[in-house]
């Protein structure tokens, strides 16, 4: 590390410092972070909002924050796509981890044929009670 | 007063999740022994297929895959269930109004070129990124552009139905099939060709295809179910 | 040989992806389908369960690749036992609804046909399933199906029912997820046995996490505390034998998955508290609330839940006496909840209400299914002779060895409240008269119903008389589950007994 002998070289031993924090972990934190950022958000949509359609919308949300979540454990430093190409036979310490993929593919089509259900219900709602608010649906005791 | 409390323990809930995942200590490939080795390692040798993603889906974990076909076969059904009405009337559609002459003026081009490449995805699952979830999406996708564009545009409710449900036997019949031929459940009975190729990785290219149909028909469906629905 | 455990899911599925071709074709086909489906799936449960009682657990592999690197299934003494319980409870909800909207509606009843299969093949595959995802995916099968089933009556309320289930399981569903994406980042694996046997390697502190996580999952589907909040009503929408199948099939399974993730996952040895807690939290908050209720379906809903977390609280207490008494719970109100809800089905037939009143002085009309209905009470409250008496004394015999007074001082006074509000329902059956202003028109109940109800009612009295007959599978099912490396072995070694 070169003596701060200059202002110049001062900043770049500043910018140094800064960037010494591998990339790997601000990905970590990057990719983990907005997750979970979805996550509340979608779980406070859930938890707060008055119209059916915004408590659906939540759900979703939350499914995409986990789903981030989810592929971002998988994440090798400099990893590739786990797809073998002719040649490229020995990639495979330098491949992603694919089972979270995997995963994340079901839980999307899980996800989603939930959600398709939940809409043909809030369907059903609306033409009984003809309002989308909450409140005026809650016939049973919650 | 409710909305503080909610954001009180979003809060508390937020920060355990932070301290769980953002902790220097849930480091990234720390499973350097887990699972997903043999699984690269086993793709190409044993499986002929060059997409991991699509071997473990279709292969290694095939059974969640075909549990998955399930609740996707569950959410149609269930939809057709929840929103029943009486007396089917067809060409009764609450899209009101019209498209713009934009849509319905390209929407005749782009539906040929949509359907191909969701054929091309779900047809080259095993070698390329993609596969029968994706290409399926894609081709319902189409679907969905026509039936927005034009309201005269109608596909028989029956003939979704009949691909669906051949798509789907023939994914329990394959795993069958496997479990005949002095193997497992799901278990790879063909051989598996030469790596890259279009015929190649055994059984999985056909389970994929057969899922792809699956999926587009019952997508599909799903929409034609919800654009039907009276109000 | 008659087949393996992976059919005990492929056929349903199969026979899923069938019907609607079918239907097309002969439509008396997609009532037919389901119970052959249901009755040929009881059968090779049992036999396979016999089979492994007398040799060895089953583990069978899928797609021919071993565990931990392929999905496996797990027959025990355990899983068989839960798995030939669900199957044939399936088949009996089967047989009552044979004549459901029988000539209205055909797509209606094709689908109900449909649900009812797929929740009782997904919750056998909750139950026989090695691996965790694979767990998730089943869950979902059987929570998609649930909120079909729930919502299946077009009237007002069973949409909002339907709704509010959908939510509060979507929600534990993502909280198992990241249950599971914790578990798998820091062992790198999904299957269960291998979980087991690595679960020391993984940081205490995301231990709990992830246990934390997995309570909240698999909890809405256990139906504790406060997770439950979605069943009295789902339970009340729902057509009445489908109340039967959520209590007699589905809560099974959610409390099953539960204690395999405590017992075995997290390979947790002596009591757990916080099985415990949670359980007599379930159980005093849900019984008080059936005294409470003024109808029926909803009153036998709240009872239910109250069972629920009886059986957690055996479970909790981590012996093998309390893992014996509550699978003797289980299997008892499994057996006698859907008696319960068949029989009340048919007392309330003609009312969309179900209250109470309305079946008042009911005996002198449908006599029979009043008798079937007060046997399910006795039994359920524990009246000897009756199969309840049984499974609470086994129960108070396992908390007293536990010196767990609390526990058996709060248990009896429990059983205080399940006698009162059963006896107020069976005084108004019997020692009231009919009167045409209060009550009902009585149903003539069909030949199917009828003979399901028999079944039933001979299995709760033999239990009764012959408890003998069952408690050598009971214990052999505790032993299976209270044996963390027995599981371990089997699975990972593949055992004496593989499928191939």
């Amino acid at each position: 590390m070169q003596e701060c002998t200059a202002v110049r070289s001062c900043n770049l031993g500043i910018k140094t410092l800064y960037f010494s924090m591998d990339t790997t972990e601000l990905i970590r934190i990057g990719v983990y972070g907005t997750s979970i950022l979805l996550i509340l958000i979608g779980l406070y949509a859930v938890l707060t909002k008055r119209s059916l359609i915004k408590i659906i919308i939540g759900l979703s949300i939350i499914d995409g924050g986990i789903h981030l979540l989810l592929i971002g454990i998988g994440y090798i430093k400099n990893g590739t796509a786990p797809i073998f190409s002719p040649g490229s036979e020995n990639a495979v310490a330098r491949m992603v981890d694919p089972v979270p993929q995997a995963l994340v593919l079901t839980a999307i089509v899980i996800g989603f044929g939930v959600t398709a259900v939940a809409l043909s219900l809030v369907i059903r709602l609306y033409r009984h009670h003809n309002t989308l608010k909450i409140d005026e649906i809650k016939n049973l005791k919650w | 007063m409710k909305k503080a409390i909610v954001i009180f323990l979003l809060a508390v809930f937020g920060f355990f999740l932070a301290v769980t995942f953002l902790d220097p200590e849930f480091e990234i490939d720390r499973n350097r022994n887990g699972v997903k080795n043999v699984y690269l390692e086993k793709t190409v040798s044993e499986l002929g297929t060059a997409n991991t993603v699509t071997a473990i889906v279709v292969n290694f974990r095939g059974f969640d895959t075909l549990g998955e076909v399930t609740v996707l076969f569950l959410a149609a059904t269930a939809l057709g269930s929840i929103l029943f009405k009486k007396r089917h009337h067809i060409g009764d559609r609450t899209v009101l109004i019209p498209a713009s002459s934009i849509v319905s003026a390209g929407a005749k081009l782009i539906f040929p070129a949509i359907i191909l490449l969701g054929a091309y995805v779900f047809i080259h699952g095993h070698l390329t990124p993609g596969g029968g979830f994706q290409g399926g999406t894609i081709i319902a996708t189409g679907f969905l552009l026509m039936l927005i564009a034009y309201r005269d545009f109608s596909i028989s409710h029956n003939i979704l139905s009949v691909i669906e449900s051949f798509a789907g036997i023939g994914f329990v019949v394959f795993g069958l099939l496997g479990f005949m031929n002095g193997g497992t459940f799901l278990q790879n009975f063909m051989g598996t060709g030469v790596l890259n190729d279009l015929i190649s990785g055994g059984v999985i290219p056909i389970i994929y295809i057969l899922v792809g149909f699956k999926v587009a028909a019952e997508l599909t469906g799903l929409i034609y179910t919800i654009l039907h629905e009276k109000g | 040989m008659v087949g393996s455990p992976v059919l005990l899911i492929a056929i349903p599925l199969l026979a899923a992806f069938l019907i609607p071709l079918l239907g097309m074709v002969w439509k008396e086909s997609v009532r037919i389908i389901p119970g052959l489906v249901l009755a040929y799936l009881t059968f090779l449960s049992a036999s396979l369960y016999i089979e492994v009682i007398n040799t060895d657990t089953i583990v069978e592999i899928i797609a021919g690749w071993r565990p931990p690197w392929g999905i496996n299934l797990v027959f025990s003494p355990l899983t068989g036992f839960l798995t030939t319980i669900m199957t044939f409870m399936g088949f009996i909800v089967w047989l009552y609804s044979y004549r459901f909207k029988r000539n209205v509606e055909f797509e209606a009843a094709k689908k109900y046909f449909i649900f009812l299969m797929l929740l009782v093949a997904g919750s056998v595959g909750i139950v026989i399933t090695g691996d965790i995802f694979n767990q998730f995916v089943f869950i979902e099968i059987v929570g998609i199906s649930a909120y079909a089933l729930t919502a299946f009556y077009t009237g007002r309320d069973s949409a909002e029912a339907a709704f509010k289930y959908l939510i509060m399981g979507s929600l534990s569903a993502s909280a198992l997820l990241i249950a599971i994406i914790i578990i798998y980042s820091q062992l790198g694996t999904l299957n269960m046995a291998q979980i087991a046997a690595n679960i020391d390697n993984m940081n205490p502190y995301y231990r709990i996490i992830a246990m934390i996580f997995f309570i909240i999952g698999i909890g809405v589907e256990a139906e504790i505390f406060p997770l439950n909040g979605w069943a009295p009503d789902a339970y009340t929408e729902a057509p009445g034998p489908v109340g039967g199948a959520f209590s007699g099939i589905v809560a099974k399974a959610g409390i099953y998955a539960m204690v395999r993730m405590m017992f075995t996952l997290f390979d947790i040895e002596g009591p757990m508290k916080i099985l415990i807690v949670i359980g007599l939290i379930t159980l005093i908050v849900a019984e008080t609330s059936a005294l409470r209720q003024e109808k029926l379906k909803r009153m036998l809903a709240y009872s239910s839940i109250g069972q629920m977390g009886l059986v957690l609280v055996a479970f909790g207490m981590g012996t093998k006496a309390g893992v014996f008494a509550a699978l003797f719970l289980m299997l008892n109100h499994a057996i006698t909840k859907p008696m319960l809800f068949l029989s009340g089905s048919f007392l309330t037939f003609n009312t969309t209400e179900k209250y109470i009143k309305q079946i008042t002085g009911m005996a002198k009309k449908m006599p029979v299914v009043s008798i079937i209905f007060v046997l399910g009470a006795l039994a359920i409250t524990g009246f000897p002779p009756f199969s309840g008496f049984w499974s609470k004394m086994a129960f108070l015999s396992a908390a007293a060895d536990e010196n767990l007074l609390f526990i058996m001082a709060t248990i009896l006074i429990i059983s205080i409240f399940e006698v009162v509000y059963y006896f107020r329902v069976i005084n108004r059956l019997f020692f009231f008269e009919y009167d045409d202003k209060i009550s009902i028109e009585p149903h003539k109940p069909g030949f199917n119903g009828m003979i399901a109800l028999f079944v039933l009612a001979f299995i709760v009295l033999m239990i009764g008389f012959y408890p003998s007959s069952v408690t050598g599978f009971i214990d052999l099912a505790a032993d299976d589950l209270m044996n963390t490396h027995q599981y371990i072995d089997k699975v990972l070694q593949l055992g004496q007994t593989i499928i191939q």
